[in-house]
């Protein structure tokens, strides 16, 4: 077999074995780690009338979480948003596989568009947080989080 | 039985036109309904569903937590000064239970 035979075999079977692996995490739109969409969903469609693939993944929205948590029994969060305040309606955080994800609505009204507060996660999950704007659009940023303890059983 | 409520800004003094925190701290256990007691038996939730800010008697924001929240809550804010003035907050759990807290803020 010469070189480029060979390189060319090579290439196909790394392609083989990279694409199954890459698609799922393209389909859910970003390949966290502890996702859970499928959970989510309900959630999402009580609390905002709208399912996950109605959300726009922006970066106006910054979500800071610690990579692990010894305990998830106190999970540290910020959300900070760079839209005005008048532009801003509500922020909500779910975390995925918790058993009720939905952790908190804030109305910011004369608020600037920040939150932070601690949550609770049952196990290593992601993080959303939304933010609905005045005009209706749904911004979100997605995170993940270890957890060594989970915080809800 | 009252809620002890704190609330404090950071920082204590901020200047005109610049942004500040309200952080609000609450003592509560923050029961999420799906913890069980040594006999298996669920423990019914209870927790802090509803936490108001006023300045100056008008209503400024609104937090909604649900059972996901940790235990001894905090909640954190920011504003803008403006004026100044005093905060109050009011929090409310599902049994009924209410707290406040006040605090000033001054312009430096």
């Amino acid at each position: 077999m010469n070189r480029r035979r060979f390189l060319k075999a090579a290439g196909v079977v790394a392609g083989a074995l990279l694409a199954p692996k890459l698609t799922p995490a393209i389909a859910q739109g970003g390949g966290l780690e502890g996702e859970d969409v499928a959970h989510l969903e309900p959630t999402l469609q009580k609390v905002l009338g709208k399912g996950f693939k109605d959300l726009t993944p922006s970066n106006q929205v910054k979500l800071t979480m610690p990579t692990i948590a010894e305990s998830g029994a106190n999970v540290p969060f910020e959300i900070e948003v760079s839209l005005p305040k008048d532009r801003v309606k509500a922020i909500h955080l779910f975390v995925d596989k918790n058993p009720s994800p939905h952790i908190v609505k804030v109305e910011v009204g004369q608020a600037m568009p920040y939150y932070a507060s601690r949550t609770r996660m049952a196990e290593t999950s992601a993080v959303r947080a939304v933010v609905e704007t005045q005009d209706g659009k749904l911004l979100l940023a997605s995170a993940s989080t270890r957890v060594t303890v989970g915080g809800c059983g | 039985m009252a809620i002890r409520t704190l609330a404090r800004l950071t920082p204590p003094k901020p200047k005109t036109g610049d942004a500040f925190k309200l952080q609000v701290v609450a003592q509560h256990p923050m029961e999420p309904g799906t913890r069980k007691d040594e006999k298996g038996n669920l423990i019914p939730a209870y927790y802090i569903d509803l936490v108001e800010v006023y300045f100056e008697g008008q209503k400024v924001a609104n937090v909604l937590p649900e059972p996901g929240v940790s235990a001894n809550p905090l909640f954190g804010l920011a504003f803008q000064a403006a004026q100044p003035g005093t905060f109050t907050i009011k929090l409310k759990d599902n049994k009924g239970d209410t707290g406040e807290a006040s605090v000033k803020l001054e312009l430096s």
